[in-house]
């Protein structure tokens, strides 16, 4: 499941961005706020192509803001 | 809550209550001596009632997302696709055992009301999934 192998830095990046809104990078990367909720809380694990830009926002690489755990089911 | 995530409620509110209602006469009357009129005019007064049951709650909910996007994303079409998915080997199923195998014994009302028992439980069965898709922890497509 998403939430015990991909990690994020995606709500403190938002903290020390001007405390950007979920709104507001929501609609930079092309996703709803509710989205951007649920990837804050591991519920959610977007495509690449969203984390790429998720980290354009940020100005970071993409491996400093998603962090993969390899866990006990390789599924 | 997401829009599409309120819509699959609504759907499924809507459409619970009007056809539990339907068939659940049809199951405390097996013997009902209707007319066809009379047969046809339960089911569109149901089917009346689903509709605007259904219309009603989009216009509140349009009302209430004022200003706020409605548009889907990823993770709302990865949601909807799954459901979707799942709903349509039901629905496959379904009509296989009213259109294939309920012909060589069943007629009329019967095989009639059976495909819109199939059609309304193969949508519930979306909604729900649609729900709970955003419950549960979900990698994008």
């Amino acid at each position: 499941m998403p939430s015990e192998s991909m990690r994020n830095e995606v709500r403190l990046l938002r903290f020390l961005a001007q405390d950007m809104t979920q709104a507001e990078l929501g609609k930079r990367v092309g996703l709803t706020r509710q989205t951007i909720a649920a990837i804050e809380q591991g519920r959610y694990s977007p495509s690449l192509d969203v984390a790429f830009r998720i980290a354009h926002v940020f100005g970071k690489r993409i491996d400093e803001i998603f962090h993969w755990q390899p866990g006990d089911d390789p599924h | 809550m997401s829009p599409l995530e309120k819509r699959a409620w609504l759907g499924l509110l809507s459409m619970g209550l009007p056809y539990c209602v339907y068939f659940g006469v049809l199951i405390a009357l097996p013997h009902w001596q209707a007319t066809f009129l009379e047969r046809i005019g339960f089911l569109a007064a149901v089917s009346l009632v689903h509709a605007a049951a259904y219309v009603t709650g989009l216009l509140v909910m349009r009302r209430q997302e004022a200003g706020e996007s409605v548009l889907q994303d990823e993770r709302d079409q990865a949601i909807d696709s799954r459901a979707t998915r799942r709903a349509y080997f039901m629905m496959l199923a379904s009509m296989l055992l009213v259109g294939v195998i309920m012909p060589f014994e069943s007629s009329g009302w019967a095989l009639a009301n059976t495909g819109l028992l199939c059609v309304v439980l193969t949508e519930a069965v979306r909604c729900l999934l649609v729900a709970a898709g955003y419950r549960w922890p979900r990698h994008a497509v």
